[in-house]
């Protein structure tokens, strides 16, 4: 019973919005290939961050921001 | 010296194991990275070939040649492509001819950016920093990817050397954006990824 109730809280539990994307589900996001994002990066439209071991890390503000832009 | 000796000496099972691993993981980063430097070196290669063609197809410009209208609002005539997504188009402004590489980039929920990406009066001078930028598109990749290589490691294998296995990739993405085969290959561990 005990089990049931703590899957019931698991699954009920609001899903954790993320902070920041990798290059490849950024890719994803959008709909583009891995070089795509790379020149957006170098141009400035799409700003990047490096994570500890120096990974690029993209917000999920700047994809919202790019996605909404005109 | 024994030291010496066996940095050069053939890789643990558990780094070719590695080894492996990380190129299937990252298997299709890599096809689209070697797929970029062929596309990069293939227009830095016909450089003077594609300006002549865009410089032709500028001045015998007709109203047939399709117009793209960038983000900026500014109106372009297509001259030729570079690749699916980027082109080479121009605009006729108090009597003289402004090029530009355009970048139509299709974004998911329906939004297409429209940028230009390098732009002036002589259409080589263009084009060359088109193909600067295009590599320093390259290297950011590249170094991206070794880091994204690195923490797959670390977290995979702790407490293991895998610095061979992350050169040995590292080297692999050099030698692909490299011109100079020679250069990148005293860089080698003598490993393949």
């Amino acid at each position: 019973m005990a089990t049931d109730n703590e899957t019931i809280q698991t699954t009920t539990s609001p899903p954790v919005e993320r902070l920041a994307y990798s290059i490849e589900e950024a890719a994803q996001m959008l709909g583009i290939n891995y070089h795509s994002i790379y020149r957006l990066i170098q141009r400035g439209k799409l700003k990047a961050c490096r994570a500890l071991r120096g990974k690029l890390l993209i917000s999920r503000d700047e994809l919202l921001k790019l996605l909404k832009s005109e | 010296m024994r030291q010496i000796m066996n940095h050069y000496q053939k890789p643990t099972v558990q780094q070719e194991q590695a080894a492996v691993e990380v190129k299937t993981a990252f298997a299709e980063h890599l096809n689209q990275f070697n797929a970029s430097c062929d596309a990069v070196r293939d227009i830095e290669g016909n450089q003077s070939a594609i300006a002549n063609e865009a410089f032709k197809s500028a001045l015998l410009s007709c109203d047939q040649n399709k117009i793209i209208q960038t983000d900026d609002g500014t109106e372009w005539r297509h001259d030729l492509d570079l690749s699916k997504i980027s082109s080479i188009c121009h605009r006729r402004i108090a009597g003289q001819i402004e090029f530009a590489v355009v970048e139509s980039l299709p974004l998911k929920p329906g939004r297409e950016m429209k940028d230009i990406l390098n732009r002036g009066d002589n259409v080589r001078e263009v084009l060359q920093g088109f193909i600067r930028d295009q590599r320093q598109v390259l290297r950011l990749w590249k170094d991206d990817l070794n880091a994204q290589v690195k923490e797959h490691l670390a977290e995979k294998y702790p407490g293991q050397d895998m610095s061979l296995v992350a050169d040995s990739f590292e080297y692999k993405m050099t030698r692909a954006i490299s011109e100079t085969y020679v250069h990148a290959q005293s860089q080698s561990h003598g490993m393949k990824v």
